[in-house]
């Protein structure tokens, strides 16, 4: 009985709560708080300064005065105001200067500045919002007018403000999971391949015979242990790309050996699938300035998904051509698979962006592979490129640059 | 491998010393001591003399270019080479200005370390 009152308590209680929402939304956004924010205003003028101070300080605003644009540019290092009121027409430097100044100084973290105009002349508003103005005040002061426009340009500021700050607390956030990533992968990978090894130590005989069972058990772990590897050296991958630390240790390599060398590693895994990547060359080397090792791992993930997506016994190709001018290179897979969804293309580069089209045999896949792939081809100012081929399946591209 | 001194296998990873173990053993190397620790590799390095020294450079406390530091000190004369996972180039320059001989990617197939342990050990000793 008492369980049913509190409910339906708690249904009422609720219950008005929205009914509150409800009433109070006429307002929809509320107004972030403007009191306190500071102004400097500019102006060889102490009449102004004191009909501006008339019509502001009862808004809350905290104010500071220049009589100079040089005495401006003083104050501003120190008050550091959310928005300046600049006279046009002053002793020493002019306004428009003055605004020049104070933008080359802040540049982006430079406050707003309004001009005071006397005359609303077409031109001087012209000038002063392309050295870098919002706004302009026409002199006589009209208060209603004042009050609304550097209200709402304290808004905008306020907002902007606001969304820095948050950009800035989501990239140490991002940062801060990057390198727990890193460290958690490489705290994993470690064990993980210790235990690959041991199996694979156990699956050789070299510690003694093993009966068709435990030889069968220690397959399943050697492979566990080998497909959970790639997917922490993935992830491993990604966060030190993400964290900045790709670094390109580049030297002279051909890549028509390199991908030689992968083609025939790859095969021997393919065979599994009853698949063969055939590879075409232009038969004389092609010399490149890469990280070899890094480039190998993009080969080597565009070969092992065209085996991953296309049917058994397929036939993949692969070529690696320069163009007539001798100035790019290229390296491309060609598959069997089903191609790219059209309404999945956008996510075929990007982290963990997984498409619906599954591997063909059971393989594993961590939505990673390309991602990397990308990055490490945008290091070498290549470009990467996925389209489905007219006749059924998918070629990948990159293109190099034979120079980067 | 044609190297068939004493070897002091350094990591703080059980399981790493025991995976290192067994690829130098299958190497046809007879003489493995084990340290797991900065600490200890120090003990074991004065007790037994070794004629070689791998070492893992991240291992707690006392780390591996510490230690190879500590090493040298006692014996200038001293070979280590360097076990790594991943390669840091700045890690690895720093261990090779401490005096190691070399470093070896202890994080790759077993095939890939067995063959850069036997390359590395007997070019060091100029045995290849």
């Amino acid at each position: 009985m008492i369980a049913v009152a509190r409910k339906i308590q708690l249904r009422w209680v609720g219950a008005s709560a929205h009914n509150r929402t409800v009433m109070d939304s006429p307002s929809t956004t509320p107004l972030p708080s403007l009191q306190g924010r500071r102004i400097l205003v500019v102006d060889d003028d102490r009449l102004n300064i004191r009909i501006l101070g008339g019509i502001l300080r009862p808004e809350g605003y905290v104010l500071a005065e220049a009589d100079t644009g040089e005495r401006a540019l003083e104050v501003l290092a120190e008050f550091k105001p959310h928005l300046v009121l600049l006279d046009v027409m002053m002793p020493g430097i002019d306004g428009f200067e003055t605004c020049r100044r104070i933008k080359a100084t802040y540049g982006e973290a430079s406050p707003p500045v309004i001009f005071i105009t006397a005359k609303t002349e077409a031109d001087d508003v012209v000038e002063g919002l392309e050295v870098g103005a919002v706004d302009y005040l026409p002199k006589p002061f009209k208060p209603k007018e004042v009050k609304a426009r550097i209200r709402s340009h304290l808004q905008n500021q306020y907002l902007s403000e606001q969304q820095q700050l948050l950009v800035e607390q989501l990239s140490k956030a991002n940062a801060a999971k990057n390198r727990f990533l890193g460290m958690a992968a490489h705290d994993l990978r470690n064990p993980l391949a210790s235990i690959r090894g041991l199996a694979e130590f156990l699956s050789d005989g070299v510690v003694g015979p093993l009966n068709p069972d435990q030889l069968d058990l220690i397959k399943t772990i050697l492979e566990a242990s080998q497909s959970m590897l790639t997917m922490v050296n993935e992830l491993l991958d990604v966060a030190t790309i993400e964290s900045g630390e790709l670094k390109l240790n580049l030297g002279t390599a051909d890549l028509g050996k390199l991908a030689a060398e992968c083609v025939s590693m790859i095969n021997m895994e393919a065979a599994k699938k009853e698949t063969h990547i055939v590879l075409e060359t232009p038969g004389d080397p092609v010399e490149l300035t890469i990280d070899a090792a890094k480039m190998k791992q993009v080969v080597d993930n565009l070969l092992s998904n065209a085996v991953k997506f296309s049917p058994p016994g397929s036939a993949i190709k692969a070529i690696v051509a320069t163009t007539p001018a001798g100035k790019k290179c290229s390296f491309s897979v060609r598959d069997q698979g089903p191609g790219i969804p059209d309404d999945e293309r956008d996510k075929l580069f990007k982290d963990f962006g997984r498409l619906s089209i599954k591997p063909t045999g059971g393989e594993k896949s961590t939505g990673l592979g390309l991602a990397i792939c990308r990055k490490i081809v945008d290091a070498h100012r290549g470009v990467i490129s996925a389209e489905n081929l007219p006749a059924g399946g998918c070629e990948f591209r990159v293109t190099l640059p034979s120079l980067p | 491998m044609n190297f068939t001194g004493m070897i002091l296998l350094v990591d703080d990873e059980a399981h790493i010393r025991k995976f290192v173990a067994l690829i130098l053993k299958q190497l046809g190397s007879p003489i493995i001591v084990e340290a797991s620790n900065g600490e200890e590799a120090i003990e074991v390095y004065r007790r037994e003399d070794p004629d070689l020294v791998l070492m893992d450079v991240s291992m707690p406390r006392m780390d591996g270019i510490e230690t190879l530091k500590a090493l040298k000190a006692i014996d200038p004369d001293c070979a280590v080479i360097m076990l790594t996972s991943i390669v840091n180039r700045e890690t690895i320059e720093q261990a090779l200005e401490a005096g190691a001989l070399n470093y070896i990617r202890k994080d790759v197939p077993k095939e890939e370390i067995a063959k850069s342990l036997a390359e590395t050990i007997d070019a060091t000793f100029d045995l290849g």
